[in-house]
């Protein structure tokens, strides 16, 4: 047993939401921060995402993934945050007390402010309705890019894909690079899961079928894959007969969506968002429990990882605040999603400040607009060119629109 | 001509409208969110390229790969030779975010650019 410690703020996960919320925190004056991380290495998930497209938010040029996060790693370093690697953290209490399991044996830390930023996992059960048993050759297309970007292990050579999640996508066109066939990719939705660029820089820029409304019906091959059978469905995702396909491969991917990581959050007993999947937050990314925070895929999962920095910046700051002077702005104003929006986060906020407001539309929407009312008046209009629920919104409100809200009611709707 | 080009520098996808002849290039655009789909939608109409990505094997490195991407960009029907040329190269570590590792592949002028630091074991 090792002695107890205390940090200012202790932030668990050593991801891109993890690394931000540390540096800031730092930054912000909290004195000892100690970020917690189960892999050997921070980064996470941007470890193994070797493609382009990060960081044109924040630094206005498209990086590849291990090249944001050194960016965010060596921040953390020069700014004095503690990384303690290989440590899991096992229990975590209403009072912010931390058991951490590392070479070292068990740790505890007491902490003035905790950040969650654990990140998000891939979903996997319920995405194949195929009785039996699974041979070998099945895979989560995250698993995968975890082998072939960091372990350097080859995986197939003749794969089908199921589920057009963007990690499913950018598997696609990883192991095409490599040199394997990609058969298809299959998609129960009328619609890709995965962002529209993803669609053309991985699957057309290589010829790659994608369809749609499609997924599999059976896996063949008792110890390997032999190849799968694919079937239309219908409106309610019944099978359609007679539209059975059968393709060759010893691979199949499945790319069929993320969920936070929230086994910590749900031992809390916090308040929890079941369309998010994530916890309920204040406009300091504040959770139902005091001094407890949230931040990055295990509050809500992003496409954009800029996104995911700049709430998790957001957080740190508000952690040490929280962790120096023991409070926040108190959030008096409800925001709920309305019309055309599965949801909108932060779901309360001070009015005393701007905020940055993210949400995701139901379905596809061409030329709509994202409205901000309270009391039937219009506090912000935004217009949208093009919105899909595979694209995160963020939309800035100022905080003088914040003086009209009546009711302390705030309702964002997608209009006409 | 009119044409709808995705954006594809970033995950935002944005789908530019582009107005545009043979003549005299881009004309103008609409419905992107930043400057990046200015090049980007350029390049994409008389040019096409793409940041290729990858990973190359490290001898005596903290990682068993370097991960890798092509600076600038190479031309888009050269991406699986390119891959060819990749193919079977090995690198010592240490290795630096953006130590070059080869230079002119293909005869295109572009380089191979590390884009992760690997410390020697
Ligand atoms: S225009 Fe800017 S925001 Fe839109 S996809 Fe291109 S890089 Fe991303």
């Amino acid at each position: 047993m090792g002695d107890r410690e205390f940090a200012d703020v202790a932030i668990i996960g050593g991801g891109p939401a993890g690394l931000a919320a540390a540096a800031e925190a730092k930054g912000a004056g909290a004195e000892r921060v100690i970020m917690i991380e189960r892999d050997e290495r921070v980064g996470g998930i941007l470890n193994q995402q070797v493609h382009d497209g990060f960081g044109t938010k924040v630094f206005k040029e498209a990086l590849t993934g291990p090249e944001y996060s050194a960016i965010y790693e060596d921040r953390v370093n020069e700014r004095g945050v503690e990384t303690w690697l290989k440590s899991t953290v096992t229990e975590l209490t209403n009072d912010r007390v931390i058991t951490v399991r590392s070479e070292r044996g068990i740790e505890t830390i007491e902490a003035g402010a905790v950040v969650l930023a654990m990140g998000c996992r891939e979903r996997t059960r319920g995405a194949i309705g195929t009785p039996g048993t699974r041979p070998a050759g099945v895979y989560t297309a995250g698993a995968v890019q975890y082998y072939m970007n960091v372990s350097n292990l080859a995986v197939g050579r003749k794969v089908v894909i199921l589920g057009s999640g963007d990690i499913g996508l950018i598997m696609a066109r990883r192991m095409t690079l490599e040199g394997a066939e990609v058969v298809c990719v299959a998609e129960i939705l009328p619609q890709p899961s995965g962002i529209a660029g993803n669609i053309v820089r991985c699957l057309e820029d290589f010829d790659i079928p994608l369809y749609l409304s499609t997924t599999v019906v059976e896996i063949h091959g008792n110890e390997r894959v032999t190849g799968v059978t694919l079937a239309e469905v219908g409106p309610k995702m019944g099978e359609k007969k007679g539209t059975r396909r059968y393709f060759d491969c010893d691979t199949l991917l499945l790319s069929v969506g993320l969920i936070p990581e929230t086994e910590l959050a749900n031992a809390l007993g916090l308040a929890m968002s079941p369309v998010t999947n994530g916890a309920i937050v204040d406009e300091s990314f504040h959770t139902s429990a005091p001094g407890i925070f949230s931040c990055g895929n295990v509050l809500q999962v992003h496409d954009v990882v800029d996104y995911a920095t700049l709430e998790a910046e957001k957080t740190g700051i508000a952690a040490a605040k929280y962790a120096m002077i023991g409070e926040l702005p108190e959030t008096n104003i409800n925001v709920t999603a309305g019309a055309g929006l599965r949801y909108v986060l932060p779901a309360t906020i001070s009015g005393g400040d701007a905020i940055d407001f993210t949400m995701r539309p139901w379905k596809e929407e061409h030329d709509k607009s994202v409205v901000f009312k309270s009391g039937g008046e219009v506090l912000r209009r935004m217009k949208m060119p093009h919105m899909e629920p595979a694209g995160m919104i963020r939309i800035r409100v100022g905080k003088g629109r914040f003086k009209h809200v009546v009711n302390n009611e705030i309702l964002v709707e997608v209009e006409e | 001509m009119n044409s709808t080009i995705i954006c594809t520098v970033c995950p935002v996808s944005c789908p530019v409208d582009v107005e545009w002849t043979k003549e005299d290039g881009v004309l103008g655009i609409r419905n992107h969110l930043c400057k990046l789909a200015g090049p980007y939608v350029e390049s994409e109409l008389f040019d096409p390229r793409r940041l290729l990505t990858t990973s190359i094997p490290v001898d005596g490195g903290d990682w068993p790969l370097v991960s890798v991407k092509t600076d600038p960009p190479i031309p888009k029907n050269l991406m699986l030779e390119a891959m060819d040329e990749i193919t079977g190269v090995r690198v010592k570590a240490p290795i630096k975010v953006g130590d070059v590792l080869m230079t002119d592949i293909l005869g295109t002028g572009c380089n191979v650019v590390a884009t992760r630091n690997v410390k020697s074991a």
